[in-house]
């Protein structure tokens, strides 16, 4: 901070955002065009380390780190388990995308066309000001995030507990051999 | 940095993952479409939470993680299952020979 | 606690009175948990017994909570148990009762695996009945994952049957795309309101001019439940999911789930959205009439009852929503739509539980749903033939069975208001009733005039359970027609839905 000048800091932000923001979106467009399921899987890896960094850009170093390990680390391995176990079913010549291609893309960029009109409407050049305000000033400590957590949304954590424990028995039952 | 940056890249995120799931076949492949979705929306939370100097956007963003981590892995396990009971007709008709 | 407060934590100020009902339903899943690990195999006839008491058990806070009769709020209004939440907790648990007593024989003679079975079950209605309480985007979306990730497995029981799998797969992947567009409305409301409280939310969308975003965020709401709820044109994993899934399953799926889908829609829009009517009501309008015409014109043609069942579900679904689409009119009538819902929610319940019912017990025996396999039930089996028809007729709307109370709710509620939208939508609702009087009445003549088709007549051995599980069901379909005071007095209470904290 003291060696870079506020403005600096801020053009060099808003360089990391726009690398990130190609990459995601073109990892973003691979994932659902190519043909290879294995590939999919690790373009949705470069999509999802591309948005811890943008976490970070956003000062929500905490998020970021359980986006690596809960995101990265378990749900992209278990896709990979889920192709592995699976594979011999993709035969060859089986395409995997259903004739629609034209009509989706139409409903898909229409769809973003209304957001962006939305979201610049109501927005519109708002700034961001990450620059200069402490993360307790953001409220975006991890004491906070966690009084936020275990006092003001008690219930929803629990219920996310019994959650996780019904989907775990169901999910044994149902994947395993018998 | 505007808001609208991470705003408009989380819409394109929305945008892909919904193309996705209307163009995809395979199942683990829809799953994956959804996964985008859902960044899209954890994208919009953690902004938010920095636009507004509050934690609530970063805990819902938790919670949203822990239900994908949930949704994926039950997935995971209907489709292995709906692949080894096809898979497993054939291994009864190989014990079948083997008498 | 202590040690909580010496690092200067504040012990969250939780009422463990108003959360007992929970709190029992955690308990038993934990004794399911219990005695499915080290029970046994012994133990396996003990779990239907012990989920129902349970179930019956968690009734208990409930009634207390009633006769308290104090609105309790949680968590600066997060977290609300009033009269409104209590009518729904106790729908959902005797709803969850009845389809034990449903599964009890069916799962057990199957190749199931029984205790995940019951577990999985209390997991789902514990989502649901945290659902009647929740009152900010939070807790709605954890309670509604809650109840359906549970369901979305249950659906897939039967391991073996291909039309089971594609059941559970066609489901989930709806509900998950569901709850993902949900959430991004979700998202766009907390950053342009600042809170995830409902009434928070309302507070700060106010205004004449709507801008685009709130639209949006409300369109995408709104469609986030109408998957649900299978409105049309959401609702094409409804049929499949119904017809693939075990029976007792669908009952489950047909009632509960839809129940609390309407629920939270209805939550979240009279409380969240009741000062933006322009964008929610001519949504939900549309919806309801698509919902109830399409609901009934496919219905005609099913030769499946549990088909022309979903089908039918999907058309009650429509009459459920066309009351919320003129709640924004005014105060009263919102507070008459949420009297309609409510009031033909615990309806249904109760007569397509029972449908159900019928249909499970019939298939022992002849081992199909098709409308034709019914013929000369009558003859063989004359109360499964009254009962069934009892509830078609309780469908159809026939006075004295509870659906015509129910119907009737619904005409007061969009005639209240006196716009043109409502008369409009009035009278789409009864059009739909006489088509669908064809179908329901079709079933009845099958079982009454037609001969069993392969002509064997013995008597179907209906198992304690269900008798059980048709004794109430009728019970009520009976009781509520006769006397709908009964009901309108729980749900006509002046401060029914205590709308914020």
């Amino acid at each position: 901070m003291s060696i870079l000048a506020v403005t600096e800091v801020l053009v060099a932000q808003n360089i990391a955002f726009a690398i990130i923001a190609v990459g995601v979106v073109v990892a973003g467009v691979r994932l659902v065009t190519t043909e290879n399921v294995v590939h999919a899987a690790l373009w949705l890896v470069v999509v999802l380390a591309g948005i811890a960094g943008l976490y970070i850009l956003l000062a929500a170093e905490f998020t970021a780190i359980v986006q690596v390990l809960v995101y990265i680390g378990a749900i992209v391995v278990l896709f990979l388990f889920g192709i592995m176990l699976t594979r011999a079913r993709l035969g060859e010549g089986e395409t995997v995308n259903k004739k629609m291609r034209a009509p989706a893309l139409v409903i898909a960029v229409a769809m973003f066309a209304l957001m962006a009109y939305s979201l610049w409407g109501y927005f519109g050049s708002t700034e961001l000001e990450v620059m200069g305000r402490s993360t307790a000033e953001l409220g975006q400590t991890t004491a906070q995030v966690a009084d936020t957590l275990f006092l003001t949304y008690l219930i929803p954590f629990e219920v996310v507990s019994v959650l996780l424990l019904a989907a775990l028995t169901g999910a044994i039952v149902l994947a395993r051999r018998d | 940095m505007l808001l609208n940056q991470f705003l408009l890249l989380a819409a394109v995120l929305f945008c892909i993952g919904v193309y996705g799931v209307l163009t995809r076949r395979n199942g683990v492949m829809v799953l994956m479409s959804i996964e985008l979705i859902l960044n899209a929306v954890n994208i919009n939370l953690i902004a938010f939470g920095t636009y507004l100097s509050d934690a609530t956007g970063q805990a819902f963003a938790l919670f949203i993680i822990a239900v994908a981590a949930a949704e994926v892995g039950v997935g995971l396990a209907i489709v292995l299952m709906l692949f080894r009971n096809r898979r497993s007709i054939d291994i009864d008709a190989v014990d079948q020979l083997k008498g | 606690m202590n040690i909580l407060a010496a690092v200067g934590v504040d012990n969250p100020p939780l009422d463990w009175h108003a959360l007992a009902p929970e709190l029992v339903l955690v308990g038993l899943l934990a004794v399911l948990l219990l005695v499915d690990a080290f029970g046994g195999e012994r133990s396996r006839w003990a779990m239907p017994s012990l989920t129902g008491i349970g179930l019956l058990a968690a009734l208990i806070p409930v009634a207390t909570l009633a006769y308290d009769g104090v609105v309790r709020s949680m968590f600066d209004g997060a977290y609300v148990v009033d009269n409104y939440a209590l009518l729904f907790k106790a729908l959902f648990l005797i709803a969850g009762y009845v389809v034990v007593l449903l599964s009890t024989n069916y799962i057990a003679e199957g190749d199931y695996w029984e205790g995940e079975y019951y577990q999985l079950l209390v997991a789902s209605l514990l989502g649901m009945t945290v659902m009647a309480s929740a009152r900010d985007l939070i807790s709605v979306f954890l309670a509604l994952e809650l109840l359906s990730i549970p369901a979305y497995m249950l659906a897939a029981w039967r391991k073996r049957d291909l039309g089971s799998e594609e059941a559970g797969m066609k489901y989930y992947l709806m509900g998950v795309f569901a709850s993902a567009i949900l959430l991004y409305g979700m998202s766009l409301l907390y950053g342009m309101t600042g809170s995830t409280l409902l009434v928070d939310i309302a507070g700060a969308i106010e205004g004449t001019e709507v801008p685009a975003l709130v639209a949006l965020a409300v369109v995408l709401v709104v469609v986030g439940f109408a998957f649900k709820v299978s409105a049309v044109p959401f609702h094409t994993w409804a049929p499949d999911t119904y017809q693939g899934a075990p029976t007792p399953v669908t009952a489950f799926l047909a009632v509960g789930s839809k129940a609390a889908g309407f629920v939270a829609l209805m939550t979240v829009v009279l409380i969240a959205f009741p000062t933006q009517p322009r964008i929610f009501e001519p949504l939900i309008w549309a919806l309801a009439a698509v919902t109830m015409i399409v609901g009934n014109l496919i219905a005609l043609r099913q030769t499946n009852l549990v088909r022309m069942l979903a089908y039918s579900g999907v058309a009650q679904a429509g009459y459920i929503l066309a009351p919320l689409a003129v709640a924004g009119v005014s105060g009263a009538s919102a507070a008459m739509a949420v009297e309609a819902v409510s009031t033909y929610l615990v309806i249904y319940a109760a007569m397509n539980l029972g449908a159900f019912a019928v249909v499970i017990a019939v298939a022992r025996k002849t081992g199909s749903a098709e409308i034709d396999s019914y013929g000369g039930l009558f003859s063989y089996s004359p109360v499964l033939a009254v009962c069934m028809s009892v509830f078609l007729f309780s469908l159809a709307g026939i006075p004295p069975l509870a659906g015509w109370y129910g119907k009737l709710t619904i005409f007061l509620a969009l005639i209240e208001p006196g716009t043109l939208a409502g008369y409009i939508l009035a009278v789409i609702v009864g059009l739909a009733s006489v088509i669908a009087l064809f179908y329901y009445a079709r079933v009845a003549k099958v079982m009454f005039v037609d001969p069993a088709p392969d002509g064997d007549t013995t008597p179907i051995r209906v198992p304690m359970s269900l008798a059980a599980a048709l004794t109430i069901t009728v019970a009520v379909t009976l009781v509520v027609g006769v006397l709908p005071q009964v009901l309108a007095r729980v749900t006509g209470a002046e401060t029914f839905l205590s709308i914020g904290g």
